[in-house]
């Protein structure tokens, strides 16, 4: 088990190397001189000059990177060409919202998800099952940010029940708080609720026709342990999907984000590629892959626990 | 249904409409397109910044709804004969919220922060030095006469910070200023919501009749427009699309207009592109374009067709120059052959995702007049870098509601988007500047529009028109657009 988590860390840092590299490089390639965009209208060529030496920016790129490089590791990701705060600062304050929308939309996902892909593999000819399959692909033909929309005007607009936009963090109140990130996770969690309900549903009736859930009939085991020990074997792609969900919920937050004006990583990776801040968009970078390792380790943890062949591999 | 049964349960933990709905307390919530840049006057922008900044922050100058600069921690000024010594009188009394005391010696250190700033230090990019001269009273020493200053000031260029927070650096993580209202960390969320709450005392408190000011920066206009429906906003920043479903709420609606639109020449001395030193091509080009059709069909009808970057309205705006380039292709096909480019001539024009909108018009337009435009798609970041570089582009430029603020940021002096003014190759417009930098007051104006007649019939830049901003507001609650501020500070949002 130490030797499995060693080399899965061991290749989380590689990755994060080799990814945030590339787009230190990339991203100076692409946006080449940020002042203008950075300084407004009426900058003039002299104020631009300055500002470029006072981000560094008329250093050699190989410097640039090293000076940047060497600062990350010890977790100083600089301060925003924009408003001049600490990049960490600003990213702290904002992964609790993504967090706490994207967590909300896969926990619900995850819930409604085996559910639904329990009782549609019970009965797979049922209405459930034919209700499920027309939602899945209703659900996947209609974008995030229509759902979103239809979301805010019923819920928002017409009955009040929630805000329309905005955030409230948990700290300051807890009703506030779910309030705000209600429709958003339930806009985000939608399309990940048909998908993994299908894949269970998936993988439910390819294990009940396997020759040990006979024997575990045979041998006069309740339907409901049956039921468990069916569900167990396959989960396996399930749980990968709900990983994969979770970090494309992580990309997906941009448009919820921005629909819901809640001021997570996702508006915050906007603004920066609309300004062109480095600086954020590298910063915002390390995290997000962090996430992705972390979250291929722990579902890597998981699938181990649920299948001791994964264990042996 | 999962919705219907959270709604339900959280609304018996908590009142939903107290939070969602219009209520009649003092508070007011502003919806606004941009964060807050930075709490450091000098390191903020003028644009979207004022209502953030002019809730903590009280001014040297302010501007009033003419943007005529009107008293503020400065409580009168004088120029020196010469216009090159500007001295200042200064309130007394007023205190920083950290307890430092507002004096000359304060203003002195703001002025200098402000001078050093990378964002505003183009204000006083004419001042030589700021002296105290007693400890109510400073004097601003110039380079050479500047007429725009005082305006700039009151724009959103003289916020006034505690000494000792600029000296430690704190502004940047938080206000220490003496404004009308405290910042409420506690109830603010950086990115998403700013809470101000009023000071029992202020020297200006009659001007800010809200308890309490929230402003949420909404980038999304559909997102804002929604919250406007669902009562969280009684004040927002509007799309024009909007406008007609906010009548039928019975909303205000606010307009006015904030940056013209059209092609900028940067060449017009004809070095790299030898047709544009032409002003005959320049006037075919005005000629060309319907500047009526493009503002009722891009530009959703919102502002104002004209050929002139004085705002309209403006005291330098002369209506009557409108009629200088009417819509006449035939003309314009005319005057392209007598310039000796009957079958046109070839042109690189940058584009970027933002000016999409207006590319198909500007294709076709000039391709009518035989000039063939190759265009270089590039990131709108990398737009604003490089227009310049090309002989022409089109633009969307912010206006100045100042007559002698217009002549310096949109003719003479050298911008980003105007790196070659290259005034002086035009004889009459030179000295009719020499004249505006020797005159002042009734005779300075009357210059300066002259020299807008001079620019309109020199083609100096293609104006389609000049776009709007606008704003909507709930009935009770009015906001007086000012020209220069993409958004109005607050003492413009009023009951009323």
């Amino acid at each position: 088990m130490i030797k499995f988590t060693l080399r899965r860390l061991l290749s989380g840092a590689v990755l994060l190397l080799v990814v945030t590299s590339a787009s230190f490089f990339l991203a100076h390639l692409a946006i080449g001189d940020p002042t203008a965009g950075l300084l407004g209208d009426s900058a003039t060529p002299a104020q631009r000059a300055a500002l470029r030496e006072q981000l560094g920016l008329d250093r050699a790129l190989l410097t640039q990177f090293w000076d940047w490089f060497s600062h990350a590791v010890q977790g100083d990701f600089g301060t925003s060409w924009r408003n001049f705060q600490p990049i960490s600062d600003q990213i702290a304050l904002r992964v609790p919202v993504t967090l706490s929308v994207v967590v909300a939309a896969t926990l619900l996902a995850a819930v409604v998800g085996l559910a639904v892909g329990v009782a549609t593999g019970l009965r797979p000819s049922g209405i459930l099952a034919r209700g499920l399959k027309l939602a899945s692909v209703v659900l996947f033909a209609l974008p995030g940010f229509w759902v979103s929309l239809v979301l805010v005007m019923v819920f928002a607009i017409k009955l009040q029940w929630f805000p329309a936009v905005g955030y409230v963090p948990l700290v300051h109140s807890g009703t506030g708080w779910l309030r705000s990130i209600t429709l958003p996770s339930i806009a985000l969690a939608l399309g990940a609720i048909v998908m993994i309900a299908e894949q269970l549903r998936n993988g439910f009736l390819q294990v009940n026709n396997q020759d040990f859930v006979r024997t575990l009939r045979a041998r006069g085991l309740s339907s409901r342990r049956v039921t468990l020990h069916v569900l167990r074997n396959a989960s396996p792609a399930a749980l990968t999907v709900l990983a994969v969900m979770f970090v494309g919920l992580l990309g997906g937050a941009i448009v919820v984000e921005i629909v819901f004006n809640l001021p997570g990583i996702g508006s915050l990776t906007q603004s920066a590629s609309q300004i062109g801040d480095i600086p954020v968009l590298l910063g915002l970078t390390v995290v997000t892959v962090v996430f992705v390792v972390v979250i291929n380790f722990l579902l890597d943890l998981v699938l181990g626990w649920v299948n001791p062949k994964v264990r042996e591999q | 249904m999962l919705v219907a049964i959270l709604a339900l349960a959280l609304a018996a933990c908590t009142n939903a409409g107290a939070t969602t709905g219009s209520r009649p307390d003092d508070g007011i919530r502003i919806g606004t397109l941009l964060d807050v840049t930075s709490w450091d006057p000098a390191k903020a922008d003028i644009g979207f910044d004022g209502p953030y900044l002019s809730a903590v922050y009280d001014p040297l100058v302010a501007l009033d709804k003419d943007s005529n600069p009107i008293p503020a921690l400065a409580t009168s000024w004088k120029y020196s004969s010469d216009r090159r010594t500007l001295t200042m009188h200064l309130r007394t009394g007023v205190k920083f919220t950290d307890g430092q005391s507002f004096d000359a010696a304060a203003a002195v250190q703001n002025l200098k922060h402000l001078k050093a700033g990378v964002r505003s230090g183009q204000t006083y990019a004419n001042v030589d030095d700021v002296r105290e001269v007693d400890p109510d009273t400073i004097a601003i020493h110039l380079k050479k006469k500047d007429d725009a200053l005082l305006y700039y000031m009151g724009l959103g260029r003289s916020w006034m910070a505690s000494p000792a927070a600029i000296k430690a650096e704190q502004l940047t993580a938080r206000p220490v200023g003496s404004g009308p209202y405290t910042f409420n960390t506690g109830r603010s969320t950086p990115g998403s919501q700013y809470v101000f709450t009023k000071k029992a005392r202020h020297w200006d408190s009659g001007t800010y009749p809200f308890g309490t000011v929230s402003i949420f920066p909404i980038p999304d206009p559909t997102a804002s427009f929604n919250a406007m429906l669902s009562g969280q906003l009684n004040v927002s920043y509007a799309n024009e699309a909007d406008i007609p479903h906010a009548k039928r709420n019975g909303w205000n609606i606010q307009s006015k207009v904030a940056t013209w639109v059209g092609l900028q020449f940067t060449d017009r001395t004809g070095k790299r592109l030898k047709p544009l030193g032409d002003v005959r091509v320049r006037r075919a080009i005005n000629h060309a374009f319907d500047g009526a059709a493009i503002l009722k069909s891009v530009g959703q009808g919102a502002g104002v067709a004209t050929n002139q970057v004085f705002p309209a309205g403006d005291a330098a705006y002369d209506a009557s120059l409108n009629d200088r380039y009417a819509f006449d292709m035939d003309k314009a096909k005319r005057l392209m052959a007598e310039a000796g480019y009957p079958d046109g001539f070839r042109v690189s024009m940058p584009m970027s995702s933002i000016f999409q909108g207006w590319q198909p018009a500007v294709q076709q337009i000039l391709g009518q007049l035989g000039i063939e435009v190759t265009w270089k798609n590039m990131s709108p970041a990398d737009y604003q870098k490089n227009a310049a570089t090309f002989p022409m582009f089109i633009a969307v430029l912010a206006l100045d509601s100042n007559p002698a603020a217009s002549v310096d940021g949109r003719i003479t002096s050298r911008q980003w988007f105007n790196p070659n003014p290259s005034t002086e190759a035009f004889p009459e417009l030179s000295e009719l500047l020499r004249k505006i930098g020797a005159t002042t007051g009734k005779e300075q104006l009357a210059l300066i529009r002259r020299l807008n007649a001079e620019v309109t019939d020199q083609a100096w830049q293609n104006v389609w028109y000049q776009a709007n901003n606008t704003y909507f507001s709930i009935k009770g609650i009015t906001v007086t657009p000012i020209t220069g501020m993409m958004f109005p500070t607050l003492r413009f949002i009023q009951r009323g």
